[in-house]
């Protein structure tokens, strides 16, 4: 355990992010990509598949159809690996919390480490998501 | 300036269309003509209008009258050529929905929408070979876009769990 923690502390420089995301969740969230608020300054980088990805963000209400690839995906990404689910209908369904087509509890299907709750959430709650990764590899023993 | 030959064009299709089938046509307005026919003309009257250039089926969509007891197919087609939307309705039993498909005449066009509606609505569409579930996978629930479907209800039922002091909220 000691090793290990030791080889991700020198392994975290960045965490590569691989997205899954559904309708207005990928418009609200691709703002943190632009120079604006510029996630790459924090070290977060996306990547253009699971395998190479340490964590995966959920955002956008989830239909069970999309619920069955996110699932691939997330079994599909190498430990260590942590899941973000970003935003009210992700997370509960939100304002489609009585369609018949839509995850009411994300973490019935998935295993998800962070909850960023809003609608949506501010790129800032995002960053501090981020930074609570950093921050667990570090206080590792 | 281009208004009565317009006009014209419209009335045209109208008189062309019924001197083969029985319907009752009208012009909505410039460049709109509604057909109405029975369910065994449907299939003729699409293929005859396809030869007259309305080779776009831009959309089928299906009404529920619960009351009446039918479902109303809509078929809307777009002449390139004319430049007029000719949109086909027709009535089918809404107890035994099945209506011939219209992929023979349009093909790849015609597969998504009987598809979809295959799936919301349970319409039966006979000769089409593939009407998987399009968005619906392991769906198990009656179409969900009839009338009489309480989706709330099923939802509640299915996913909310009333003991549950957090869900107990939607079941308000």
């Amino acid at each position: 355990m000691v090793k290990q923690a030791i080889k991700m502390k020198r392994l975290i420089k960045a965490i590569w992010v691989f997205n899954w995301f559904n309708s207005c969740g990928f418009a609200e969230v691709v703002p943190i990509a632009g120079s604006r608020w510029d996630m790459e300054r924090f070290g977060i980088i996306l990547t253009g598949t699971p395998r190479h990805a340490d964590v995966l963000f959920i955002a956008g209400y989830q239909t069970f159809k999309s619920m069955k690839r996110a699932q691939r995906i997330c079994e599909q990404m190498a430990d260590p690996k942590a899941v973000i689910a970003l935003g009210a209908c992700t997370m509960s369904g939100g304002m489609y919390w009585d369609s018949y087509n839509t995850v009411k509890r994300v973490s019935d299907y998935i295993p998800v480490n962070i909850y960023v709750p809003g609608c949506p959430p501010r790129p800032e709650a995002l960053f501090e998501a981020c930074e609570k990764i950093f921050q667990h590899v570090r206080a590792m023993q | 300036m281009a208004e009565i030959p317009q006009q014209r064009k419209e009335n045209k299709l109208i008189e062309q269309i019924s001197s083969k089938f029985e319907i009752e046509g009208t012009v909505q307005r410039d460049r709109r003509v509604w057909v109405t026919t029975s369910k065994d003309n449907l299939i003729a009257l699409c293929r005859f209008a396809k030869r007259l250039g309305f080779h776009h089926l831009s959309a089928i969509s299906v009404t529920d009258w619960p009351q009446e007891k039918i479902f109303e197919l809509t078929y809307h087609l777009w002449s390139y050529s004319a430049r007029i939307l000719l949109t086909v309705k027709t009535k089918i039993d809404r107890a035994d929905p099945k209506i011939d498909s219209a992929i023979p005449i349009f093909q790849e066009n015609a597969q998504i929408h009987e598809r979809e509606l295959h799936e919301l609505f349970g319409v039966q569409f006979e000769g089409n070979s593939d009407l998987t579930p399009l968005f619906l996978e392991d769906w198990d629930g009656p179409p969900p876009f009839r009338k009489d479907f309480n989706w709330r209800d099923y939802v509640r039922q299915k996913y909310y769990d009333r003991s549950n002091e957090r869900e107990k909220p939607y079941w308000e």
